[in-house]
């Protein structure tokens, strides 16, 4: 009997200037979960899509279920049996859960969408997920983790042969991930054959039974988990041997204190959130989803209003009513969504470096210095090692990684004392990461504070000085270095007894 | 990349090619190498409007014109009466191309002079026509005597409502010539020779039919009273009628001013007691005729009066009314 | 990377060849004119087509700024008017001289764009609403002030010649470009170098490419917002100044229909409607392609529905062109 659900073989893809991909192959068993790793731009992406319907092939065939076939669109694909979780979010944001996860094959009853059917069928799926969330929701009111869930859900209602997961952890928790595994074991033992695209490469031994590892479009190899190490195969990804630098933690650290944070609140978004942060110093801020690290940081950088609370810089109290307030206090916002928040991705590289302090770049009757701009901007991209092949480079061309690079540039040109980090490695490949972990270390060397909001737990444990620990809106651990282990930040990062009590009062 | 330049260079092709098909259909009327002994006489008639009823009825008389003399016409006008700058452009594009003579119906006269002196000093002569061109320069103007046509229409309003009670105007501006006559040929024939009837309200609606539904009714509704109401061009009048049957008054004589389908209909059927139709076919016929005659140098009356008729239900098919009149 | 590179070079190659592409066809079309009528290419005519496009020219440029920051100003056609009238109320009833006329049409612009972009930025207005009805409150009040009919200006007063003088006919004779020609010219210019060189340009591109980005970046956006939308009036204003010259009056009841030219033009020299892309140079020969096509199909006698028809195809081709550059620049 052959479990072969799916075989791909010298799959050839060219985008104009780019070969993507180049005599590839792929196959899938029943019950299996096969990871497909390689660095950003290694083609995983584009071989999935392929697969997906989304592309079609320059060369090369696609054996589905030992039937050779074609798949000229996404729709093909699904009703084959094939499912996609996409990296970037395809959700409409003004259509609810539910409506999102029907959306072309809504149930009706007489010519009328029957939404009371379609919600139950949504509940149903969130409820195989351990999702507590309401179908009726609309997308646009969730964070990006509950979004990315939403998508989960959706491929899942299409009861697949195939899923494929293109990087759906990185927008989740732990907690989460963990939830998503347990689903991903469950549908494994239905005989389902899972596709795992990931960079997270904890995840692959957890999760993986089989490796396939892509390079610059080239097939690799592809391996048993059980039988190789992660060394290994970030050999085969990177073609060359990494080391992971341990983090250097310094003994003696400094005990100015350069902001203070006191009983911020607003809603139930943020309870009396209060810290201090010490010149040079990483803190790290732990804690699910929506447990209120982004909104903490964009309360402090005025990006949304606050109910109450007040803020220190260096022992002065301050009103930050607007980024610009913020701004002018040398404090730094990098958001955990580049490209909506970090980016003007139509613009130069240059533009984008220099946005910040253009006015300062500017004569009285706001003539720019363009060649002070260019000098800056070109400071920035030689010291962060942007690769671009020039300054004139639009954001939007540049790879994930050069991306939050740029972003960094923009605040080391605004020369931001108090820098504010939310997710600084979402969707970056493994190379890049280990970049930005060492300019992190070398800034907070420098004396600039950091505060890193991170879902990746090892990455917090890696890179902090200290962990302050939030769930639910609240402070719950303010952790040493020496304490910040797994264990004890998931402690604190559940602790959600002040929850438990807001539930009962509120409406269901 | 390459079929992306291919299609855009198909596009500008395309784009070209649209020109190219317009062209020769377009140099019909100027052709000037043609063996003919006598050069055809080319005459550009700028009009006020060129989508309007009346307009084209101005311009089946031009063409009528042309092809009895035959000459060469074009006919333009701005979309609409407001847009001054529009009618210079054409004003200045006609000069342009050195024409036998003009016909010409300013939307505002004291804009278009630099361009008709510089006309005159082409040696093009210059024809007004409808409402003309307050200068000197025309050498004619072909048009209906506004007031005396206002003029009657106040007497027939006077008649049909009984002697006396309230009446209301609409106009379509009170900027050009026709506007201006036609509401001083009205409102002045009622104040001097009926002291038992009253104007209410004059509005003015653009010509636009829409507004001139809006301010018709306005007047209706804070005006109880009113027994009649003459609407001073087309658009105007078919904002009264509107206006009437929208708020069921079929008791309000109401007397228009030129043709169309609607005001037609509405004469037919007994809504509307009359109008004054001035004879757009005339204008146009006129106005080139005397292009015609100035470039073989006849002498020209000042005003060319174009004539004017009252019509109702009862005459409305009379062969001599009907030739004047246009759906 | 290495191949990445490779394709960018030639991406700004297309980028290039586009821009040269509007600029070729507004030549493609005067040389088509040209073989077409013997009329088209006389000195008169020629001056006749600047002269029509200084207005709109005008319009679009303010246009450009609001378009590439995000917005869309619907308001500049009738904006323009009441400048035009504001200037005329100086002059004619307050007998002030003419400089103080073009302050007032100037400062009725800046001011009409100014409240433009307190309502988008402040009031949080969507741009198409908050300019729809400054649309109708200029157009309302242009016909308040002057009680519906166009106020004229005195001969004495040479207002005329603001616009249809010929400052450089009389350095070269015989050379008559009308002033007003020159002054689109030099606001061109201006505004490109605005556009490109100041710190208001930068940030019109910045929040037009992604406001939230900028809003973060530490830009105050209610300031910036209305001051892009004062330039862009600013620009309006000085149209308002060409329009009341070359028509020595201020008529109330123009300027409606004007905005869509302006934003036609802007769109045809390759404004990018969702912002954040554009320049001067662009929406100028976008100006002089919409009247060079309008006055060369009315001098070849092309049938006025026509004109029309043609007018639109041209500005369906280049947005369609502009879509192709983006899909070439997407991949």
């Amino acid at each position: 009997m052959n479990d072969t659900l799916v075989l791909m073989e010298g799959i050839d893809k060219r985008f104009p200037g780019v070969q993507a991909l180049k005599g590839c192959q792929f196959n899938l068993q029943r019950g299996e979960v096969h990871a497909l790793v390689g660095e950003n731009g290694a083609g995983k992406s584009t071989l999935m899509k392929i697969l997906a319907g989304i592309y079609q092939v320059d060369g090369g065939t696609i054996t589905f279920k030992g039937e050779q076939v074609t798949i000229p669109n996404p729709h093909t694909a699904q009703t084959m049996g094939i499912s996609m979780v996409h990296q970037e979010l395809n959700l409409m944001s003004h259509l609810t859960a539910a409506q999102n996860i029907f959306i072309g094959r809504e149930p009706t009853k007489s010519f009328l969408i029957d939404e009371n059917t379609q919600n139950n069928k949504t509940k149903e799926i969130f409820e195989l997920m351990n999702l507590n969330l309401d179908p009726t929701m609309r997308v646009s009111k969730m964070t990006v983790a509950k979004q990315q869930m939403v998508e989960i859900a959706k491929a899942l209602s299409f009861n697949a042969d195939v899923l494929i997961f293109d990087e759906p952890s990185g927008a989740l928790t732990d907690v989460e991930t963990a939830e998503l595994f347990r689903i991903i074991r469950q549908l494994k033992a239905e005989g389902t054959g899972i596709i795992y695209i990931t960079h997270r490469m904890e995840e692959l031994k957890e999760i993986s039974d089989r490796i396939t590892v892509l390079r610059d479009g080239l097939y690799v190899n592809t391996v048993n988990t059980r039988e190789t190490s992660i060394n290994e195969i970030i050999n085969m990804m990177v073609g060359r041997v990494i080391y992971e630098s341990s983090p250097e933690i310094p003994e003696e650290r400094s005990q100015e204190i350069v902001l203070e944070v006191k009983n911020l609140s607003r809603g139930n978004e943020l309870k009396d959130v209060s810290f201090q942060l010490m010149k040079g110093e990483i803190l790290g801020f732990a804690g699910l989803i929506g447990a209120g690290r982004t909104e903490t940081a964009r309360a402090i950088f005025g990006a949304d209003p606050v109910d109450s609370g007040e803020v220190f810089i260096n022992g002065k109290p301050v009103h930050i009513k607007r980024p610009s307030d913020a701004v002018a206090h040398d404090i730094a916002y990098l958001s955990e969504d580049r490209k909506r928040y970090g980016l003007c991705l139509s613009l130069d590289l240059k533009t984008n470096i220099v946005l910040p302090i253009y006015q300062k770049l500017s004569s009285v009757l706001g003539w720019v210095k363009d060649k002070r701009a260019y000098t800056i901007s070109k400071n920035i991209v030689d010291q962060l090692s942007i690769r671009t092949p020039s300054l004139e480079q639009k954001a939007k061309n540049l790879s994930g990684g050069n991306q939050q690079k740029v972003v960094v540039g923009k605040w080391l040109a605004k020369d931001a004392d108090i820098l504010i980090f939310d997710e600084p490695t979402r969707g970056i490949d493994v190379g890049a990461k280990q970049e930005i972990y060492s300019l992190l270390n070398e800034l907070a060397a420098q004396g600039k504070s950091i505060i890193m909001i991170s879902s990746e737990l090892p990455e917090i444990i890696r890179m902090s000085h200290r962990v302050i620990v939030m769930c639910e809106g609240r402070v719950t651990g303010n952790l040493d270095y020496s304490e910040a282990t797994q264990e004890n930040i998931m402690k604190f990062a559940t602790m959600r007894n002040g929850g438990n009590a807001k539930k009962s009062a509120q409406p269901s | 990349m390459k079929s992306k330049k291919m299609l855009i260079i198909a596009s500008v092709l395309m784009i070209l090619a649209m020109l190219a098909a317009c062209a020769p259909a377009a140099e019909t009327p100027t052709t000037v190498d043609e063996p003919a002994v006598e050069e055809t006489l080319y005459i550009p008639v700028i009009s006020k409007g060129f989508q309007h009823a009346f307009w084209l009825a101005v311009k089946a008389g031009a063409e009528r014109a042309a092809a009895d003399y035959g000459v060469e016409i074009t006919f333009e006008g701005p979309e609409s009466e407001a847009m001054v700058d529009k009618q210079m452009d054409m004003l200045q594009a006609a000069i342009d191309k050195d024409p036998a003579a003009i016909c010409f119906a300013a939307v505002d006269s004291q804009a278009a002079i630099p361009l008709l002196e510089q006309a005159q000093a082409k040696g093009i002569p210059v024809i007004g026509f409808d409402s003309g061109v307050d200068s000197d320069i025309p050498l004619a103007t072909a048009a209906t005597d506004n007031v005396a046509a206002a003029a009657l229409a106040a007497d027939k309003m006077v008649e049909l409502i009984g002697g006396s009670g309230e009446v209301a105007v609409i106009a379509h501006d009170n900027t050009s010539r026709t506007g201006i006559d036609r509401v001083a040929g009205f409102k002045d024939r009622i104040e001097s020779t009926y002291p038992d009837v009253t104007i209410v309200d004059i509005q003015y609606g653009g010509g636009d039919h829409l507004r001139s539904t809006d301010l018709a009714k306005a007047i209706i509704q804070g005006n109880p009273d009113l027994k009649g109401f003459f609407g001073a061009n087309e658009g105007s009048i078919i904002g009264v009628l509107n206006a009437v049957s929208e708020l069921g008054r079929d008791d309000i004589v109401v007397i228009g001013y030129d043709s169309g389908q609607q005001q037609l209909e509405a004469i037919r059927s007994g809504q509307q007691a009359g109008a004054i139709t001035q004879d757009p076919i005339g204008i146009g016929y006129k106005c080139v005729e005397a292009a015609v005659k100035a470039v073989r140098g006849e002498t020209l009356p000042k005003f060319i009066d174009t004539g004017f008729h009252w019509f109702d239900a009862t005459n409305i098919d009379d062969p001599d009314i009907a030739a004047l009149l246009y759906e | 990377m290495k191949a990445n590179s490779s394709t960018q070079q030639k991406k700004t190659g297309a980028d290039t060849i586009q821009r040269l592409m509007a600029f070729g066809a507004l030549i493609i079309l005067f040389v088509v004119f040209s073989l077409a009528s013997p009329y088209f290419f006389t000195l008169s005519n020629v001056i006749g087509i600047l002269v029509s496009t200084a207005v709109n020219g005008l319009l679009a440029i303010g246009v450009t700024f609001i378009i590439i920051s995000g917005g869309i100003d619907l308001s500049v056609g009738t904006v323009m008017t009441l400048s035009a009238v504001m200037a005329a109320v100086t002059v004619r009833n307050w007998g002030m001289p003419n400089i103080f006329g073009v302050l007032a049409a100037v400062l009725t612009g800046t001011f009409a764009g100014a409240v433009n972009g307190l309502m988008v930025s402040k009031l949080k207005l969507p741009p198409f609403i908050a300019t729809l009805g400054m649309l109708n409150v200029a157009r309302g009040l242009s016909l308040v002030i002057t009680d519906l009919s166009p106020i004229y200006f005195p001969l004495e007063t040479g207002w005329n010649r603001i616009a249809m003088g010929s400052v450089l006919g009389t350095i070269i004779p015989g050379f008559d470009i009308p002033n007003g020609v020159l002054i689109m010219f030099g606001s061109a210019l201006v505004a490109g170098l605005i556009l490109s060189k100041t710190v208001i340009g930068r940030y019109a591109f910045a929040i037009g490419s992604n406001e939230e980005a900028a809003r973060l970046s530490g830009l105050n956006i209610v300031l910036w917002k209305t001051a892009i939308y004062a330039v862009g009036g600013l620009f309006v204003g000085i149209g308002g100044v060409i329009i009341a010259a070359r028509l020595n009056s201020a008529q109330p009841a123009l300027g409606l229909g004007y905005e869509l030219d302006a934003i036609a033009a802007a769109v045809i020299g390759g404004v990018s409607l969702s912002g954040g892309e554009g320049n001067i140079l662009g929406t100028i020969i976008g100006a002089f392609i919409i009247s060079t096509l309008t006055n060369g199909l009315r001098i070849l006698s092309v049938p006025q529905e026509w004109q029309i028809v043609v007018t639109g195809l041209i500005i369906l081709s280049a947005v369609y062109l502009d879509i192709l550059r983006k899909k070439a620049s997407a991949n």
